[in-house]
Parts: C-alpha cells; sequence; structure tokens
C-alpha cells in the first residue's frame, strides 16, 4: 500500500498507435507534479488514465493504494478538465455543489464549504448568477471551486488554464496555489506551459511526442509560498531554461 | 412591467394580426368569394356569437384530445429516447420504425383505426400519441446525445449512478430540444384531433361538426370550426412559449441580445 499516485509500466495502445509507453511515475502524497510535453504527445490520455476514464492496455494505476475506481467511487479523485464543463442552467453555486451532490453516499461529512470557497476565490457576488453571464477565467475559477470543494485528497488537472488569456493564466496559477495552501491535495498536472509548471510544481516531468514517455524528471525546489514575483526569481528563470532544454532533447529523440 | 417598457413587443404583434384580418375581410368582400370558398373574419365571428356555447364546447373536447395525445406522446418519448440514447444499437434498430410512423400519413389508416379501437376518445388519443411520438423520441436522442462531454466526464470522476447522470445532466440538457419538438407537435396534435373527430362517428369536437359542415356544403360552421381550431393552435403556442421562457431561463434561445 503506497500513498499517493503510483503508475507502474502503464501503456496505452489504440489500434496499432502507441500513445503512452510503459510510464512509470509515483507522485507523493500532497506533492504537485506536472507534466510538460507537446500537444497530441499523450500526456492527457495518461491523465486520463490515473483517474480510470480510460483503461490502460498494460500496467497498472493506483491511488493511495487503491485502483481508480475504487478511488472514484469513493470519490476521492477531483478532477479539473481543460473545459469547465460548467451545467449552463445550474447557478455559480448550483455548478460549485454538482459534484458533492451526485453520489452523494460517497461525500465525505467533512468537505469544504463551496460559498466558501466562491468567496476566496472572489465570486460571491456572482453565486446566484448562470454560468454564460461569467467570462471565460471565472468559470474556470468555478471549475476548480467545483473541484477543491469535494475536498478530495487527489486532484488531476488537464490544462485546466490552456483556453485562457496570459494574464488571467497567471492569476489563475496564483489562486490555485492559494487554494492547495488552504485544502492540501496530491496533485497531478498535465500543461504545455513551462512556466506554469514551475511556478505550481515540487517536480516537473518532461514528456517526448507519441508515444508519451518520461525523459525527465526535474524537482523545483523554489520555496513556498512563492511569491506573485517568482516569474523574475533566476531560479525560476534557470528551471524554465533547463526544462525547455529537456523538452528540446525529448522532441529530437 | 416588461410589456409596457417594450411597446413593440406586444403592438407589433398585434398589428400584424390586424392587418391579416382586414385583408381577409378586404378580399372576401371586394372579391365577392363564394362563401363556401372562404367566410370573413366579421361573418365568422357573427356567426360564433350564434352559438357559442357550441362551439366552446367543441373547442374543450378538441383541445382535450390534442392535449392528451401531445403529453402521453411526450411522456412515453422520454423514457424510450433514454434507452435509445445509452444504446447505439437499440436507435439504429428503431430508427426505422419512427421514420415509418413519421412518413406514413395517418388520415389513410383513421378508419381502420376507429374500426380497432371504436367510437369516440380513443382512436383520436391512439393517433394524436403515435403522430407526436416521433419527433419527441428524436429531440431527446438528440439533445442528450449533445450534453457537454466535459461535464459527462467530470461526473463518471465521481462514480455518478446511470441515473444521475440522466436525471443531472442529460435530461436538462435535452430540453431545448423538447420544446422545439413540442412547438412542432402541438400543431400535429391538433390537426389529429380535428380530422378523427370527423371519422370516429362520436359526433364530439370541432372536428365532427367541420365534417358535417362540410358534407352539408354549409360554410359558416365550417369556418368557424377552422377558427376555432386556429385560436386553439396559437393558444397552444403561447403556453409552450410561456413554459419555455421560465424552464430555459439558461438557454441561448432566450436571451435577449439587445436591450
Amino acid at each position: 500500500m503506497s500513498a499517493g499516485i503510483v503508475l507502474d509500466g502503464v501503456s496505452k495502445r489504440f489500434g496499432t498507435l502507441d500513445v503512452v509507453d510503459r510510464t512509470d511515475l509515483a507522485v507523493g502524497p500532497g506533492s504537485f507534479v506536472s507534466v510538460v510535453g507537446p500537444s497530441g504527445c499523450g500526456k492527457s490520455t495518461l491523465l486520463r488514465m490515473v483517474a480510470g476514464l480510460e483503461p490502460v492496455s498494460s500496467g497498472s494505476v493506483t491511488i493511495d493504494g487503491a485502483p481508480p475506481a475504487a478511488a472514484r467511487s469513493a470519490k476521492r479523485i477531483a478532477v479539473v478538465p481543460q473545459q469547465p464543463g460548467l451545467v449552463p442552467w445550474r447557478s455559480v453555486d448550483g455548478n460549485a455543489r454538482l459534484l458533492l451532490d451526485v453520489n452523494p453516499g460517497a461525500t465525505p461529512a467533512a468537505h469544504p464549504d463551496p460559498a466558501a470557497l466562491l468567496e476566496e476565490v472572489g465570486l460571491a457576488d456572482f453565486a446566484e448568477r448562470l454560468p454564460h453571464e461569467l467570462s471565460g477565467g471565472m468559470q474556470q475559477r468555478v471549475a476548480l471551486v467545483r473541484a477543491v470543494a469535494l475536498g478530495a485528497p487527489v486532484m488531476l488537472m488537464d490544462e485546466p488554464f490552456a483556453s485562457l488569456d496570459e494574464i488571467t493564466r497567471t492569476e489563475m496559477r496564483a489562486l490555485l496555489a492559494r487554494l492547495l495552501a488552504l485544502h492540501p491535495a496530491t496533485v497531478l498536472l498535465v500543461t504545455h506551459s513551462i512556466p506554469e509548471a514551475v511556478a505550481l510544481s515540487d517536480r516537473v516531468l518532461v514528456v517526448g511526442p507519441r508515444p508519451a514517455r518520461i525523459t525527465a524528471d526535474v524537482t523545483i525546489d523554489l520555496a513556498r509560498p512563492r511569491p506573485a514575483d517568482v516569474e523574475d526569481d533566476p531560479a525560476f528563470v534557470a528551471h524554465c531554461g533547463e526544462l525547455r532544454r529537456r523538452l528540446h532533447e525529448a522532441m529530437g529523440r | 412591467m416588461t410589456w409596457l417598457r417594450r411597446p413593440a413587443h406586444v403592438v407589433a404583434p398585434v398589428v400584424g394580426i390586424a392587418l391579416f384580418l382586414l385583408a381577409w375581410e378586404a378580399v372576401v368582400r371586394i372579391g365577392d368569394v363564394r362563401p363556401f370558398v372562404m367566410r370573413a373574419p366579421s361573418q365568422i365571428l357573427a356567426y360564433l356569437g350564434r352559438a357559442p356555447g357550441d362551439f366552446l364546447a367543441a373547442s374543450w373536447t378538441t383541445a382535450w384530445h390534442a392535449v392528451v395525445g401531445f403529453l402521453v406522446a411526450a411522456a412515453l418519448a422520454v423514457p424510450i429516447g433514454a434507452g435509445l440514447a445509452a444504446s447505439p444499437w437499440l436507435e439504429r434498430a428503431s430508427q426505422p420504425v419512427l421514420v415509418l410512423i413519421q412518413v406514413t400519413p395517418f388520415a389513410a389508416y383513421i378508419s381502420s383505426v376507429v374500426l380497432w379501437l371504436g367510437y369516440g376518445a380513443p382512436p383520436v388519443l391512439f393517433i394524436a400519441t403515435l403522430v407526436c411520438l416521433p419527433p419527441f423520441v428524436i429531440a431527446t436522442v438528440a439533445g442528450m446525445r449533445g450534453a457537454d462531454p466535459a461535464t459527462r466526464e467530470l461526473l463518471a470522476s465521481v462514480d455518478a449512478s446511470p441515473w444521475e447522470v440522466l436525471w443531472r445532466l442529460r435530461l436538462p440538457a435535452a430540453m431545448p430540444s423538447l420544446f422545439t419538438a413540442a412547438r412542432y407537435s402541438i400543431g400535429l396534435a391538433l390537426i389529429v384531433a380535428y380530422l378523427v373527430e370527423g371519422s370516429n362517428f362520436a359526433d364530439e369536437g370541432l372536428g365532427a361538426i367541420g365534417r358535417r359542415a362540410a358534407a352539408n356544403n354549409a360554410a359558416d360552421p365550417l369556418w368557424a370550426t377552422i377558427f376555432c381550431t386556429a385560436l386553439l393552435g396559437t393558444l397552444g403556442l403561447l403556453g409552450i412559449a410561456a413554459l419555455e421562457r421560465v424552464a430555459l431561463r439558461w438557454h441561448v434561445s432566450q436571451r435577449r441580445l439587445l436591450p
């Protein structure tokens, strides 16, 4: 029984197409690990296999020692998708509670209060609004709140800020770090933004073009909490430079 | 009151209808149209005024037939559509049957159904339900299939039951297309009610009056039933539109883009 997320020789084939190739990975409990790679490299498939939303072709995934299906039915996984996936007929508050309302038997007795989280992300005044009245960044904040409100020990994020503009994206990074400081979780984030990965992570994994295989594992030793101007820190810049090099190596293999 | 601030929303349609009725009146009077071909609105209203009770009772019967057939079809179509949306195989198997129901003119088999189900309401309700069923089923399947895939994955990530996915996601996602089907079906249900009432030997409803009037070359009662049926259809559509404004408050179709 090992805590956190453990992948052991995980592969995925779609027909004759190798998408993920014998990947081993251990994300320790409470740590934040990012996977950086080019578009279409199979990193999203990797994440979906961790959630058990995509069956593995071979190998195994465990979440706190249990298979993904068990973790899902116990609501121990909180997913933040690339698109906010808000339901248009529920208010902001209703959307924040959506995952608490389904499969209610598995909702933990003590989970973060969605109303307080909305307050925390600056959406308290919008609680009764409908999603279409919100900007893209605000919608993605609701998606974050919806995930954090579950109180799940594991959080899986699939390029959650990819469709946002650069300014909003930087804001969202800080917001996510603040939420995680309040409600710690083991996080696996898939992204194609190196600065985003460095700003948020304890470790960044580099994945080359398809089939996905981890080619570098870089520890980010920036102290937490990381200030808003962390991106100007020479250590931050050095990490980004190293990851860019590693990514180029991976692409050229 | 919204309509006080937005007179155009009320005034424009009223002006449109008034102009249409005036033109109709003018064509009949100036064109000297033969009575059986067309009666003027003023003549129809005058005739209706002579026996309003009869036409009210007949309208009530026809409305009841149409609405019950329409509602039974909707109530059957949602579970059927949910089943078909869940199984592509079932959907493919049932598609030809639905198309068959849709393309076969119901007027052709009215007599057979009356022979089978007997006098009165049963054949009217049966055919109304049958005819309204395909549009509702197709709308349910399309609407449920169109539910946001990101939300579907999200619900799967917390192991939502199929029932929860249906109730929390697929059914609300199907509401816009169900309302579109409702607008289409309410007119169909009225047509069915009118025509079958003329053939079910019950002598009840607008269809029965219309059928008798047509057989006797009686223009006044015939045009009175046409007028009442049109009025019923309009009321039905207004009712659906009102429901839609409330139920689909969240949907694009209900948003005003300009103030």
